[in-house]
């Protein structure tokens, strides 16, 4: 079978600190610039993505996962490697983004949608549909700012959730919903996969990964320490963050 | 895409605002009124027999669109942070726009200066050019919102610089002045401002003062020189705009 996604040996590098100060302009101009430290976020990290399947990615804080999806979205370039996706891919890697807090749920509905590039007649179509699945018909005309954080995230889901995409990438977009949505959500992700699009999802909480993916990559500083079925990979992951407590 | 976020901007630009939608008219209005103090009472400026404020009523039509477009284009990008680091919108869509959402700063000042023009009798044939100077105006400030926007991921100075600019920039356009009271190498200095043949035409359009042909020259030539290199600025930085904002 073909994959929908591959990834060949990508790297990211990135510089630390302040990209421009008055200091460091100085002195380029009194004498030679500093050289600013650099991280090395990814190190040749190669996968391959499958119709119909749930790939999960775990790691500690800063080990790439979010570096790597926002390659996948086509949102920053890799350093050195190749990404190729066939087909289009609905990325939500942060709750909120491309939401305005002046705004009401039902603006913002149809202002995330075409950011997602939604047709406005098909959001007008779903509104409702939104509003229930999100649970906020009551406060759909109610400004975001009045919202809470899970409010919020769950108007966000609702509406990607509409959006039809090969690929979806998610990044610990559930961790602030209470469980009852959570399990509506995970539900729906399975569905998408279910109707042979590829999910990518990134979440630190591993029993949620486990029922849900089918493959899950370990990333570690950067780099794929495992890729495998889900259950073993997390298995062994999770009695590595036993031993090494994250500091 | 560019239409939901002007759509947005205009929605939330006077979300718990008293007068709201009222400020896009004091704006135009204090500064033609600053400018009938200041350079008709005060200086003393002629302006070919055309009514002082209606003359700068016309250069007004330029300089409060082109004014609000920078003003908001210069931190497009980096305003909205979230969309360019989390999403895979089109960034260009965020300076464009904000071309859109400040057209109520151009039509005001636009109507308001076509009615005054017209009921003082000065529209003649070549005011039906209106719709090409428009577009030519729209050009412009479009290749000063894609450039400063992207400038501004890079280098924030941008956003320092910008208010100050434009301060300097309202007195170095003949918005309030006519250029062809100056001497001929000031003239000449002035007409290097892309805004200044811009002015010309509009005054030549609505109130048939003749404009400096080369002036308009200038512009049109900077127009179109400057859109290319703003686009091409534009793309070159847009591939990294998620790491450097």
């Amino acid at each position: 079978m073909e994959p929908v996604v591959v990834a060949e040996r990508l790297s990211k590098t990135y510089r630390l600190g302040e990209h421009l100060r008055l200091e460091a302009t100085l002195r380029t101009v009194v004498r030679r610039t500093t050289k600013r430290p650099r991280l090395e976020a990814l190190h040749e990290v190669s996968f391959e993505g499958y119709t119909g399947e749930c790939f999960g990615i775990v790691g500690s804080n800063g080990s790439g996962k979010s570096t790597l999806l926002q390659i996948l979205a086509g949102i920053t370039p890799p350093t050195s490697g190749t990404m190729t996706v066939r087909g289009s891919v609905l990325p939500m890697l942060a709750v909120g983004a491309g939401f305005h807090h002046e705004l009401t749920g039902r603006e913002n509905s149809f202002l995330y949608g075409t950011i997602l590039g939604l047709d406005r007649q098909v959001i007008e179509r779903k509104l409702d549909d939104i509003a229930t699945f999100a649970e906020l018909e009551r406060h759909f005309d109610t400004p975001l700012k009045r919202y809470s954080v899970g409010m919020q995230s769950r108007l966000c889901f609702a509406i990607a959730m509409l959006f039809p995409a090969n690929v979806y990438c998610f990044d610990e977009v559930l961790a602030v919903v209470d469980g009852e949505f959570k399990d509506r959500c995970l539900a729906e992700v399975r569905a998408l996969a279910a109707r042979d699009a590829t999910v990518f999802f990134i979440s630190h909480d591993l029993e949620q990964v486990g029922t849900l993916c089918d493959r899950v990559m370990w990333l570690q500083d950067g780099e794929p320490r495992e890729i495998g079925d889900a259950e073993s990979v997390i298995e062994r992951y999770s009695r590595h963050v036993a031993a090494v407590p994250e500091a | 895409m560019i239409w939901a976020l002007a759509g947005r901007d205009l929605k939330s630009r006077y979300k718990q605002s008293a007068l709201g939608p009222a400020w896009v008219v004091f704006q135009p209005l204090a500064l033609l009124v600053a400018f009938t103090i200041g350079f008709h009472s005060v200086a003393h400026v002629r302006t070919e027999g055309v009514p002082y404020s209606l003359f700068a009523l016309t250069g007004l039509v330029v300089w409060t669109y082109f004014q609000a477009v920078t003003m908001s284009a210069v931190g497009s990008l980096v305003n909205n942070y979230p969309l360019v680091r989390w999403t895979a919108c089109p960034r260009i869509a965020l300076p464009l726009a904000t071309l859109v959402s400040n057209l109520p700063s151009f039509a005001i000042p636009a109507l308001a200066a076509l009615i005054a023009a017209g009921a003082a009798g000065f529209l003649t044939i070549q005011t039906l050019l209106v719709p090409f100077l428009f577009v030519w105006l729209v050009v412009l400030v479009a290749a000063v919102a894609i450039f400063m926007s992207a400038i501004t991921v890079r280098a924030r100075d941008v956003l320092s610089v910008t208010p100050f600019l434009l301060q300097v920039m309202l007195f170095l356009s003949p918005v309030g002045y006519d250029t062809s009271q100056l001497s001929p190498v000031l003239r000449a200095l002035i007409s290097i401002n892309p805004l200044t043949g811009l002015i010309d035409a509009w005054r030549w359009s609505l109130l048939g003062i003749k404009p400096s042909t080369a002036a308009v020259a200038v512009s049109l030539a900077l127009t179109s020189v400057g859109t290319v290199v703003a686009w091409w600025l534009f793309r070159s930085l847009e591939v990294s705009m998620a790491d450097d904002i």
